[in-house]
C-alpha cells in the first residue's frame, strides 16, 4: 500500500504519453512513467518514492517491440524480463536478465524499469553498454535516437518528461562471444556483490560492471588495462582495479576489500574463458 | 498397529493446496477499523515530543494511542511498555498506534505523526552491554515485577543470570590433559514466517473481549491480557485460525496487546492490525543473538572432564522470552555428553537490539553451534576422529545432565545408535576431506544434538471428543495448526486407539479459547506428546462410556467388551455387537424410549515431575525427556574464491516412535533447511547506531527454492515411555545440529576456525586471509 493517492493514465501513443506528462506538470503534479511497477510499489510503500500520477507505457506499441529490423535488434522498454529470457533473441541480455530478482518479480520487471530504476544495480543495461547500442527516447521535442554512451552515465540522463522507448543493438554484436557472471553474498538469491559482463569484439574484450560502484558502468580505461596482451593477467587486473572510476561499494552485501577480491577472481574467470575462445 | 507410523495425508492439506485456507489477515468485515504502527527509526533515544496534530486532521482517524498510562508487560519480568514511554530502546519499537476507517487513512496518519527524539548512546552487542561503563538500559531493573527463576543484576544490563554448577571444576581441570578454548558470536536474526503476524480485536457490548490472532499461544494471550490489564480471564476469548508459519515467533504476545489497546480506544469497535514485513522482522520479536566462550578439558583418550561456558545472550531491549531462552541454553549447555564437572554462566543481556521470541530449537542450535564446534577443535587437538570423540562421551542411561537429572533409556534415547547410522549415511569412512580439484574439496562436518523442552512445570493440554450421529468423532484440541500436522497426528493416535477409520475423525483446525480445551502453547515440540496423551485419555473415556451403554444392550459385562471397527462387540463372540452409531447419540428403543444422549469424551494431561532450577547450581528437572540425534553435512568448497555448496544434509534422530512417516520427514527436512538458512545466510545487519539495515526480504534472504541440498533423514526408535506410542518431540531437533555441522565441515575444509554466523564466503575469506 502507498501512503498517497495517485492518478493513473494509460496513453496509447508516445505523443499522448508526453502530452499527459506536461499537462500534469502544469497542474503541479509530479508524474512518473510506469511499466512493471515493482519499484514504484516497493519504494513507494516506504515513502522513498513519491508521485502524484503514473503514466503507464504498456499500451504504447513501440515499447513492446522485440524483433530484428534493418540488422538491429529492437528491444522495447516495456518488455518484461521473463519475456526477454524466453524469446532469447539476445543471449547475453537473457543471461544477465535471468539473474535479476526472482522469476515472479521478473514477470513484472521490465527492461526499461530495470535500466531506469532507482535501485542502482540496473544490470540489464550492461549488455547494451557493451554493444554500443542506441537508445530511442521520447520527450517534448519528439522522438530521438542517441548512442547509449551519450545518454547513460551511471543512470539514464533523461530530461524532464523524457522516457525510454527502445534500445537498438546491431545484430553483429549479438552473436559475439560473451560471458557474464553475477557473484552474490551467498548462493543464488539476492543483489550482486558484483556482476561483470563481457563480450569479445575484434579480439578485444569489453567489460561492464554492476554492483562494484554505486552505479553500473563500462570503463575504457579498465578495458585498456585488461587487454594488455603482453602483461601477466595479475598485472592487467591490478591496473584495471587502479582505474575503477569511483569508490568501490562497502555495504551490507559485502565489504570493499572483499568486493575487490571477488572482482579479481571474476575477471580472471571471464578472461580465461573468453581469451581461450577463437 | 493399523495407522500409527503411516504417512497419511494431512487433514489440512486440501484446504491449503487449493488456496481456500483462511488465515487471520484474510478475514474482513465492513465494520472493521484498521490499526497502523508508528515505529522508532532509532535504536536508543528519548522521546522529546510526539506531534499528532496533522495526523488528527486526516479523515477517518478514530484514535491515536501513545505510551501514556500503560502497564509494564513481559512474560517473565515486566520491563516493557506495549507502546514506548519516554524512551525507545530498539530500532522498530512502537511509539504510537493509529486507528482509522481504512488501512490507507491509517497509513497516512502514521506518516503524519512527527516524533522528536533525543539520541542516547547505543549498546550494540551483549559484550558491550557487560562493560562497566555501558549505558544502563533499565535503571529500574530492581523494581520490575518478575516470576520464579528470574535473577536480574540491578545496576547492570544483566536481565537475568542462570548458573549451572555441576561437580568440581577444579578437579575437572586437574584431570584434563588436553584443553581447548573457543569464542563464538552471531547477531540476532528473524524467523521470516511466510505469514506476517496479524490480529483483530473487539470488545462486545457485554464486556467480552474477543481477539483473533495469528498465534501459537491463544491461551497465553488470554492469560496475559487478563494479567496486564486487570481483566477477568473468563471475559477474554481468543480465536486462532490456521497459522502460516510460526517457528516460535508467534509464541510471544506482542501485537495482540496493541490490538486490545486499539479496540479499547475506539469503544470496543473491531480493529485489525497486520504487520508489514519490516514490522514483523524488527518490531515484533525475532531470533536471539549470542556471544559464547567454551572451554573444554579431556584426557588423552578424549574423555571429557570439564566444561566451562559463558553465554552472553543478545536479549535485546526487553527481556520477555529472552530470559527463558537464556535458561534453556544453560540447561543443555554441553551438548549430549556425559561430563562430571560443568560450570556455566548464562547471562541474558539487555542491548539496543530488537528483542527475541523463541526460535525453533529454543536456544539449542545457538549453544550447540558453540559447543559442537569446540568439540571439533578438541578432536583436532587430540588427533581423533570427531565422531569417535563424540561417541566416547555420548550421554547414556545412568548419566546425569548439566542440571543433574539422572537419565534412563526412556528419558534420553540412544545416541550411540544415531551416531552409528549417521556414519553410514554420510559414508564417513571415505574420509572427512576429499580433494576433487582443481581448487575444489568436498568436506563433511558433524554435530550431535539433544534437547529437552523447558516448559512451565504446570503446563497442561486438554482434548474433547464429541460424537456425530453417524458414529464419527470430532476431535477438539487447543493445539494450533502451525503447519506441523500435529492435528493430523492426533487423529492418527485416536484412530489407532479406537481402531477406527481416520476418515471418520474430524479435526477442528481452529482454536477458540472459550470452547476449545486449553493446550498451554503450541511450542517446544510438545503438541503430539501432551495433546496426544490427552487424546488417549479422552479415548479411554469414550471407550468406557461406549462399553457401559453397550453392556446391557449386549447383555455382557463391560470387562468382556471391546471397542473397534465402528462397533462395541463381545471379545469372544465378535458377531455379538452394536454399531457405535446406534449408541453414540444415545440409544433409542423401538417404542421411542431413549437413554444416553450425545457421547462426549474428555482427556487432560499435565506434565509430570518438572521442578524449578536451583538458583545457585541449576539443579532441577527442566523437562520430561530428551530427544537426541546425530547430524552431518557434506559441502563442496572452492578454495580459491571461498564459495561453497551444501551437497547433502543428514539427520538421524531418535524419535522414540515415528507416528506419521511423511510428516516426521517433513519436520526433519524442514528444520534442517531452516538450520542451514540460519547458519549460512540469515542475520540482521546493524549499523553503529544499532539500526537494522536489512529488515526486508530483498536484503534478508532465507534459503530459497533451488538452493536446497539433498536432505536425508533416518530415525532411531527408543520409546519415551510417557509419550503416546513412545514418540519423542521431533519438530525442532534436526535444526539444532546444522550450524555446527556446517561450521565443522567448512573449518575442516579450510583448516581455519569458522566461529561466526552466518557462514558466507566473505566470512570464510576473512578468517582464512587473516591467518595468512
Amino acid at each position: 500500500m502507498l501512503a498517497f493517492n495517485l492518478e493513473y493514465y494509460k496513453p496509447k501513443t508516445i505523443e499522448e504519453a508526453v502530452e499527459c506528462f506536461f499537462l500534469l506538470k502544469k497542474e503541479n503534479k509530479r508524474a512518473i512513467y510506469y511499466s512493471g511497477g515493482t519499484e514504484i510499489l516497493t519504494l513507494g510503500r516506504l515513502n522513498l518514492l513519491q508521485m502524484d500520477a503514473v503514466i503507464d507505457i504498456k499500451s504504447i506499441s513501440e515499447c513492446l517491440e522485440f524483433n530484428f529490423e534493418h540488422n538491429q535488434l529492437i528491444a522495447g522498454a516495456a518488455l518484461s524480463l521473463t519475456y526477454i529470457e524466453e524469446r532469447n533473441y539476445f543471449p547475453l541480455l537473457s543471461t544477465v536478465a535471468k539473474e535479476v530478482a526472482d522469476h515472479t518479480a521478473r514477470n513484472k520487471i521490465t527492461l526499461g524499469g530495470n535500466v531506469c530504476g532507482q535501485i542502482f544495480y540496473r544490470e540489464a543495461v550492461l549488455p547494451f553498454l557493451l554493444c554500443d547500442s542506441n537508445v530511442v527516447i521520447a520527450g517534448e521535442g519528439g522522438k530521438e535516437t542517441a548512442s547509449i554512451h551519450q545518454i547513460f552515465n551511471g543512470a539514464f540522463q533523461l530530461e524532464e518528461g523524457q522516457f525510454l522507448i527502445q534500445l537498438l543493438t546491431d545484430q553483429e554484436y549479438i552473436t559475439m562471444p560473451f560471458a557474464s557472471l553475477k557473484k552474490r553474498q551467498q548462493w543464488e538469491t539476492g543483489y550482486p556483490l558484483i556482476t561483470v559482463s563481457s563480450i569479445k569484439v575484434d579480439n578485444r574484450l569489453r567489460f561492464a560492471f554492476s554492483g562494484l560502484c554505486s552505479f553500473p558502468f563500462r570503463s575504457t580505461e579498465m578495458e585498456d588495462a585488461l587487454n594488455q596482451a603482453n602483461k601477466s593477467l595479475h598485472i592487467r587486473i591490478q591496473q584495471a582495479i587502479d582505474h575503477i572510476p569511483a569508490q568501490v561499494l562497502d555495504d551490507i552485501e559485502g565489504s570493499r576489500e572483499y568486493r575487490l577480491f571477488v572482482l579479481r577472481n571474476t575477471l580472471e574467470e571471464i578472461i580465461t574463458e573468453l581469451e581461450g575462445e577463437g | 498397529m493399523h495407522i500409527i507410523g503411516k504417512g497419511i495425508m494431512r487433514k489440512d492439506s486440501l484446504e491449503k493446496v487449493t488456496g481456500h485456507a483462511k488465515y487471520t489477515a484474510d478475514f474482513e468485515s465492513k465494520k472493521m477499523l484498521y490499526g497502523r504502527l508508528v515505529t522508532s527509526p532509532h535504536a536508543h533515544a528519548n522521546i522529546k515530543q510526539i506531534d499528532t496534530s496533522s495526523a488528527e486532521k486526516i479523515n477517518g482517524i478514530r484514535a491515536i494511542i501513545t505510551g501514556e498510562n500503560l502497564p509494564l508487560t513481559g512474560e517473565e519480568m515486566k520491563d516493557r511498555y506495549p507502546i514506548a514511554k519516554e524512551r525507545v530502546r530498539y530500532y522498530g519499537e512502537v511509539v504510537a498506534v493509529v486507528v482509522a476507517d481504512t488501512p490507507f487513512q491509517a497509513m497516512q496518519a502514521a506518516e503524519a505523526i512527527k516524533v522528536n527524539y533525543e539520541f542516547l548512546p547505543v549498546v550494540n552487542s551483549p559484550s558491550e552491554a557487560l562493560k562497566a561503563d555501558a549505558p544502563l538500559l533499565h535503571p529500574d531493573l530492581e523494581n520490575y515485577e518478575k516470576i520464579n527463576m528470574v535473577y536480574p543484576v540491578p545496576g547492570t544490563n544483566i536481565a537475568s543470570k542462570t548458573k549451572i554448577r555441576k561437580g568440581n571444576l577444579e578437579k575437572g581441570w586437574q584431570e584434563s590433559e588436553v584443553i581447548v578454548e573457543e569464542a563464538f558470536a552471531f547477531r540476532p536474526s528473524d524467523h521470516a514466517a511466510m505469514e506476517t503476524r496479524a490480529v483483530f480485536a473487539q470488545i462486545h457490548p457485554d464486556g467480552m473481549i474477543e481477539l483473533t490472532a495469528s498465534s501459537q499461544a491463544p491461551f497465553m494471550i488470554k492469560r496475559l491480557i487478563a494479567d496486564y490489564f486487570n481483566v477477568e480471564l473468563g471475559r477474554i476469548i481468543v480465536n486462532t485460525p490456521l497459522v502460516g508459519g510460526a517457528f516460535g515467533g508467534k509464541a510471544s504476545v506482542q501485537l495482540e496487546l496493541l490490538a486490545y489497546l486499539a479496540t479499547k480506544a475506539v469503544n470496543g469497535r473491531l480493529v485489525k492490525i497486520v504487520n508489514e514485513r519490516e514490522e514483523d522482522m524488527v518490531t515484533s520479536p525475532g531470533h536471539i543473538g549470542l556471544e559464547a566462550q567454551v572451554k573444554l578439558g579431556c584426557t588423552k583418550e578424549g574423555i571429557l572432564k570439564a566444561a566451562e561456558i559463558l553465554f552472553l545472550w543478545d536479549g535485546g531491549a526487553y527481556s520477555d522470552k529472552a530470559i527463558d531462552l537464556s535458561r534453556a541454553g544453560a540447561v543443555d549447555c554441553t551438548g549430549p555428553y556425559h561430563i562430571d564437572n560443568i560450570w556455566c554462566d548464562s547471562l541474558c543481556m539487555y542491548t539496543n537490539h530488537p528483542f527475541p521470541a523463541p526460535f525453533r530449537g529454543f536456544s539449542h542450535s545457538e549453544v550447540h553451534f558453540a559447543f559442537e564446534r569446540t568439540m571439533d577443535v578438541l578432536a583436532q587437538k587430540l588427533n581423533m576422529d570427531p565422531l569417535e570423540l563424540r561417541a566416547r562421551n555420548a550421554i547414556l542411561p545412568g548419566h546425569t545432565t548439566p542440571t543433574q537429572v539422572v537419565l534412563n533409556s526412556s528419558t534420553v534415547g540412544n545416541l550411540p545408535e544415531c551416531i552409528r547410522k549417521l556414519k553410514m549415511l554420510l559414508n564417513w569412512e571415505e574420509g572427512q576431506v576429499i580433494d576433487v580439484g582443481p581448487n575444489k574439496v568436498r568436506a563433511k562436518g558433524v554435530s550431535c544434538v539433544w534437547k529437552t523442552s523447558t516448559i512451565d512445570p504446570d503446563a497442561s493440554s486438554g482434548v474433547i471428543l464429541t460424537f456425530n450421529k453417524d458414529g464419527s468423532i470430532n476431535l477438539i484440541s487447543g493445539v494450533v495448526e502451525i503447519g506441523t500436522a500435529t492435528k493430523t497426528v492426533l487423529a492418527q493416535i485416536l484412530a489407532e486407539k479406537l481402531k477406527m477409520d481416520i476418515n471418520e475423525i474430524h479435526v477442528q483446525m481452529g482454536v477458540n479459547t472459550q470452547s476449545t480445551p486449553e493446550h498451554w502453547k503450541t511450542v517446544a515440540s510438545r503438541g503430539t506428546f501432551m495433546a496426544g496423551r490427552a487424546v488417549l485419555t479422552a479415548a479411554e473415556d469414550v471407550i468406557k462410556q461406549l462399553k457401559s451403554l453397550a453392556s446391557f444392550l449386549l447383555r455382557a459385562s463391560t470387562e468382556d467388551l471391546e471397542v473397534g471397527y465402528g462397533k462395541v462387540y463381545v471379545r469372544e463372540e465378535p458377531k455379538q455387537y452394536i454399531p457405535i452409531k446406534e449408541i453414540a447419540y444415545g440409544y433409542s428403543f423401538p417404542e421411542g424410549l431413549s437413554i444416553g444422549g450425545q457421547m462426549i469424551g474428555r482427556g487432560t494431561y499435565i506434565l509430570r515431575g518438572m521442578t524449578h532450577l536451583d538458583k545457585e547450581t541449576g539443579a532441577g528437572r527442566p523437562g520430561p525427556e530428551w530427544t537426541v540425534g546425530a547430524e552431518g553435512v557434506e559441502i563442496e568448497l572452492n578454495t580459491r574464491d571461498y564459495t561453497y555448496r551444501v551437497l547433502k544434509a543428514v539427520a538421524v534422530i531418535d524419535v522414540g516412535k515415528v507416528l506419521n512417516e511423511k510428516t516426521a520427514l517433513g519436520q526433519v527436512k524442514g528444520s534442517m533447511s531452516m538450520g542451514l538458512s540460519f547458519a549460512a545466510r540469515e542475520t540482521f545487519r546493524f549499523d553503529r547506531e544499532g539500526r537494522v539495515l536489512n529488515p526486508q526480504l530483498r536484503t534478508y534472504r532465507p534459503l530459497r527454492f533451488g538452493e536446497h541440498p539433498k536432505y536425508e533423514a533416518a530415525f532411531v526408535e527408543t520409546p519415551h515411555l510417557d509419550a503416546p506410542y513412545g514418540a519423542r518431540g521431533v519438530g525442532e531437533h534436526a535444526l539444532i545440529g546444522m550450524p555446527a555441522a556446517l561450521g565443522n565441515s567448512l573449518s575442516t575444509a579450510l583448516s581455519v576456525k569458522i566461529n561466526y554466523l552466518p557462514m558466507i564466503p566473505e566470512v570464510l575469506w576473512k578468517m582464512k586471509e587473516r591467518g595468512k
